[in-house]
C-alpha cells in the first residue's frame, strides 16, 4: 500500500490485512510464532470492536524482549487457563497496555462461559461470551496501568450489538511502523528462489 | 460447519479412506476436479436458481482498448465484472507476479457498478497491488492473452474462416489469469462479510464468478476484433469451440501456503469429497443412468487426458500413468466388473486400488462421484469452514492425551531425524520484494532464522519430544508458558484430532517435497483441468473449459 510519511492520513484495512500485517510484524519483532498468531487474533478482534487496534498493538511491540507486563503474554496466559479453573476471579495485574488484554479475556469469557469485567482506572470493560464489548468509561485505556479482571457479578447493562463493520483505520504512521517491523522479518529473493517460480522470459507463446 | 450429525448415509463411514493414505503429497498430486469443485457447485446454484446474465457496459475500441461489464443477476444479488482492456506492448506481456501491466484487469463489484463507481475501478484496478480496492469488490484479477491462439483467431475470424481446432484445443484459452486475489487482498471485502450469503457460502465462489465472466469477456474481445477488422465478413466463433475454451491460469507457490494454513478448511474439502467416495461405494447396486453417467464420465476423462499436454517430465510420466490407469478402468468395466454383488462400486473401487497407479485411481474416483449427485451434492454445504472457531487452544488438555494425539495424528513426522540435511533442505519464507510466499534452500540460502511455521512435521516432532518426562497430567497451559513457541503445533493437533484431514502428512521442508503437489490438489477442488507444471513450484491451468456460458445457463442442455 502506497501512503505519504509526511501527511498523516489514516488508510483502512480489511481484516485479513490486520492479520497478515499484525502477524508478521509481530514476528519481526522479535516474538515467536505463537505469540505472532495470537497478537493478529487478537487485533482482528479489536478492529471488530470498533477498538485502537493498531496502537494497542505497536504499544505491545515496543518492548521486543516480552517483559513480565507485557499484555500479549499475559493474555495467552489468562487464555490458555481460562478452562482449567476460574483464574480470572479477582486476578490483579500491572500491564503496559490494557487494551491488549481485551481480546484474551474475551476468550476467557468464550471458554468459561461468564461475564467477564476488567478494570482498568476509570474504565470499565464488561465481556460477554461471544458479545462485543460493553465499555463504561473513558475508552481509552492504554498505558502502564493496574488492571482487575473478575468474574461480572453487576446487573450490567447489555453488550452492544458487533458493528456491521470493522474499524480497519489505522494512520500512515503507525502504518510505516508496522511495516517497518514487518520487513524486518522478510527475506530477499534469491535467484535461486526466483528460478522456477515462473516464466523466465515474456509471457508471449 | 460440520454436517457429521446430519449425515444421511451413517453407513458410508466404514468405506471412507484413512487420513493416512488421503494426505500424502504424492495422493493429493494426483487430484482431479470432481462435481464437488467449486467451480462446479456455482454453475450448478446459477442454473437452479435461475440466475441472469446481461453486459450493460461495452465501451471497447477497435484496438481493444476499454471496459466492459458483465451481470450476474441472482435472486437477491447481483455481482459485476467489471473488465478494463489495455493497450500492452509484447515486452511488457508477463506472467510472473511482479509483472506491472496486463493486457487486461478485472474486479467482481457488489451489486451495479455506477459510473462513479466505474471512474474509480479505472483509476485503481489497472494498477492491480499498487491500487486499492474497497469492501464493493469481491475479487481484483489480471489476464494476459495467449498471444499466439488470439490473434490466431481473430485473424480467422476477421475473414470469415473459423479458427484451427486443434491449435484451439492445444492451448485451451484465449487469455489466462496471473492473479484473481480476493478475501480482503489490497482492500477488498473479507471472506468473514460475504460468508453468510448463500450463494458465495462454498469456498471461492466469487473468485470462481469473476473467472467464469471472463471467459465470455474472452470471447466476445476477439470476436469485437474481428468485427472491427473484418466488418461484415467477420464471422462469430462456432459454439463448439467456443465451449471447449476455458481461461488459462498462471499460478506458483503463493497457493500452497494457504493450504497449510487453513487446516479445518483442507479437512472440510477432503472430507467432503471422501465422504462423497464413501457413499458410493456404500451403495448396494448400480443404476442404469448411474452407469450411463460413470461411463460417460469416463470417455471425458479419456478424451481429456488425450488433449492434456505437459512439458514437464514428472507431469508427463503422470499423464503416461493416468492414460494407462483409464484405459485399465474402461477395459475393467466392459470385461469383468461384477454389478451384482453387494457393495459393486466399492468392489470397483478396490479393485482399482489393488491395481491401478494413483493417477488411475484419483481419475476413478472423480468418475464414480459424477453420476451420483443426488447422493452428494449436498456435501457441498459443508465445505467452508469458520476458523476462527478452532482458533483458541484448549489448556487444560493434558500432555497424555496430547501425546495420543501425537502418536494417532503425526507418527508420519515425529520419527524423521531433521537434522539430516534432506529432511530439512528448504525453508518457507516473505519475499522481501513482493510480500510473496518463497521456498527457500536452507543450507544454500541465507534467511532461514526468518522461516515460516510451515514445517509442521518438524514442529510435532519438537513437540514429541518437548513432551517427554513431562507429566502426564498436567495442562497443556502449563506446558506453553514454558515453551510458547510450540503453541502453533499445540493449536494445529487440537485441531488435527477433531479434522482428520486437516493436516498434510508429509514432510514440508524436505529435499524431494513437491510444491506442485499441494497445487495440485488446491486446484483440482477448484475445478481446474489441464494442470501443466513449468517447474517444481509454478503451474498453468485451465478453468471452465467446456463449461456453459452465460447465455447458455437457462434452457440449455449442459448440466453443470
Amino acid at each position: 500500500m502506497k501512503h505519504d510519511p509526511l501527511t498523516d492520513e489514516v488508510l483502512a484495512l480489511s481484516l485479513s490485512e490486520i492479520a497478515a500485517l499484525s502477524a508478521r510484524a509481530t514476528r519481526g519483532a522479535g516474538r515467536n510464532w505463537g505469540e505472532a498468531e495470537e497478537a493478529a487474533e487478537a487485533a482482528c478482534w479489536l478492529a471488530r470492536a470498533g477498538l485502537d487496534w493498531a496502537g494497542a498493538l505497536l504499544e505491545v511491540l515496543q518492548h521486543p524482549a516480552p517483559q513480565t507486563d507485557c499484555a500479549l503474554r499475559i493474555g495467552i496466559a489468562l487464555a490458555d487457563a481460562a478452562a482449567l479453573s476460574s483464574p480470572t476471579r479477582n486476578a490483579h495485574l500491572a500491564t503496559s497496555s490494557p487494551c491488549f488484554l481485551l481480546p484474551f479475556v474475551a476468550r476467557a469469557a468464550d471458554q468459561t462461559g461468564q461475564k467477564i469485567r476488567l478494570t482498568v482506572a476509570d474504565t470499565q470493560v464488561v465481556l460477554a461470551p461471544g458479545a462485543c464489548p460493553l465499555i463504561i468509561g473513558p475508552i481509552c485505556i492504554s498505558r502502564q496501568a493496574r488492571v482487575t479482571i473478575t468474574t461480572d457479578q453487576h446487573d450490567s447493562p447489555p453488550c452492544p450489538a458487533w458493528p456491521q463493520t470493522h474499524h480497519g483505520a489505522i494512520r500512515a504512521t503507525e502504518y510505516a511502523q508496522l511495516t517497518q517491523l514487518m520487513m524486518a522479518f522478510t527475506v530477499p529473493t534469491s535467484a535461486h528462489s526466483q528460478a522456477g517460480a515462473g516464466a523466465q522470459e515474456d509471457d508471449n507463446d | 460447519m460440520s454436517c457429521e450429525g446430519l449425515n444421511p448415509i451413517p453407513q458410508a463411514r466404514a468405506f471412507r479412506r484413512s487420513p493416512d493414505e488421503v494426505m500424502r503429497l504424492a495422493r493429493m498430486g494426483c487430484s482431479h476436479p470432481t462435481r464437488l469443485s467449486f467451480l462446479r457447485q456455482l454453475l450448478r446454484r446459477m442454473q437452479a436458481e435461475g440466475w441472469r446474465f446481461d453486459r450493460p457496459v461495452w465501451q471497447i475500441d477497435a484496438k481493444g482498448v476499454g471496459r466492459a461489464v458483465y451481470r450476474a443477476i441472482g435472486p437477491t444479488r447481483t455481482y459485476s465484472l467489471v473488465a478494463f482492456a489495455h493497450d500492452l506492448p509484447p515486452e511488457a506481456r508477463s506472467d510472473r507476479v511482479i509483472a506491472t501491466a496486463w493486457d487486461a484487469t478485472f474486479a467482481l463489484f457488489d451489486g451495479t457498478p455506477d459510473a462513479a463507481d466505474l471512474d474509480r475501478l479505472a483509476a485503481n484496478v489497472p494498477l492491480q497491488e499498487a491500487g486499492r480496492i474497497s469492501p464493493r469488490e469481491l475479487s481484483l484479477s489480471r489476464a494476459n492473452r495467449s498471444v499466439r491462439l488470439f490473434d490466431h483467431v481473430v485473424e480467422r475470424l476477421a475473414t470469415g474462416v473459423q479458427p484451427d481446432a486443434a491449435m484451439l484445443l492445444e492451448t485451451g484459452y484465449l487469455m489466462r489469469t496471473t492473479a484473481v486475489y480476493g478475501s480482503g487482498k489490497f482492500g477488498a471485502a473479507d471472506r468473514a462479510s460475504i460468508a453468510g450469503r448463500p450463494e458465495l457460502s462454498a469456498p471461492f465462489q466469487a473468485e470462481m464468478l469473476s473467472v467464469w465472466l471472463t471467459r465470455a469477456f474472452t470471447v466476445d474481445l476477439v470476436e469485437h476484433l474481428a468485427r472491427t477488422r473484418g466488418g461484415s465478413k467477420a464471422a462469430r466463433l462456432a459454439p463448439d469451440l467456443r465451449r471447449a475454451l476455458g481461461v488459462g491460469n498462471s499460478t506458483g507457490l503463493g497457493m500452497a501456503p494457504f493450504v497449510i494454513r487453513h487446516p479445518v478448511l483442507l479437512n472440510n474439502w477432503m472430507l467432503a469429497r471422501e465422504e462423497a467416495l464413501a457413499r458410493v461405494r456404500a451403495q448396494t447396486g448400480v443404476g442404469a443412468a448411474e452407469l450411463a453417467g460413470f461411463l460417460a464420465a469416463l470417455n471425458a476423462a479419456q478424451a481429456n487426458a488425450e488433449i492434456w499436454t505437459s512439458s514437464h517430465d514428472i507431469q508427463r510420466a503422470k499423464l503416461a500413468d493416468l492414460r494407462e490407469g483409464l484405459a485399465q478402468i474402461s477395459d475393467h468395466v466392459a470385461q469383468h466388473w461384477d454389478q451384482n454383488t453387494a457393495h459393486p462400486w466399492d468392489d470397483l473401487w478396490r479393485w482399482g486400488q489393488e491395481v491401478l497407479p494413483l493417477e488411475g485411481q484419483e481419475a476413478l474416483l472423480a468418475a464414480m462421484l459424477e453420476p451420483h449427485g443426488a447422493l452428494i451434492d449436498g456435501l457441498g454445504d459443508c465445505m467452508d469452514a469458520n476458523e476462527d472457531a478452532y482458533f483458541p487452544i484448549n489448556g487444560a488438555m493434558q500432555i497424555g492425551e496430547l501425546r495420543a494425539i501425537l502418536q494417532a495424528h503425526y507418527d508420519w513426522a515425529i520419527g524423521v531425524d531433521y537434522t539430516e540435511p534432506t529432511q530439512c533442505a528448504r525453508f518457507w519464507y516473505v519475499s522481501e520484494d513482493k510480500l510473496e510466499p518463497r521456498l527457500g534452500e536452507r543450507h544454500q540460502e541465507p534467511g532461514a532464522a526468518r522461516e515460516l511455521p510451515l514445517d509442521t512435521g518438524r514442529q510435532a516432532a519438537a513437540l514429541w519430544q518437548a513432551l517427554q518426562g513431562q507429566p502426564e497430567d498436567m495442562p497443556v497451559a502449563h506446558l506453553l508458558l514454558e515453551t510458547p513457541e510450540h503453541r502453533p503445533i499445540v493449536r494445529r493437533a487440537q485441531i488435527t484430532a477433531r479434522h482428520p484431514f486437516a493436516e498434510i502428512r508429509d514432510n514440508l521442508i524436505a529435499a524431494q517435497m513437491l510444491p506442485i503437489d499441494i497445487l495440485r490438489c488446491k486446484l483440482a477442488f477448484f475445478g481446474a483441468t489441464r494442470f501443466d507444471p513449468r517447474s517444481d513450484r509454478w503451474v498453468r491451468i485451465s478453468l471452465f473449459q467446456d463449461a456453459p456460458y452465460p447465455e447458455e445457463m437457462n434452457g440449455g442442455d449442459h448440466e453443470a
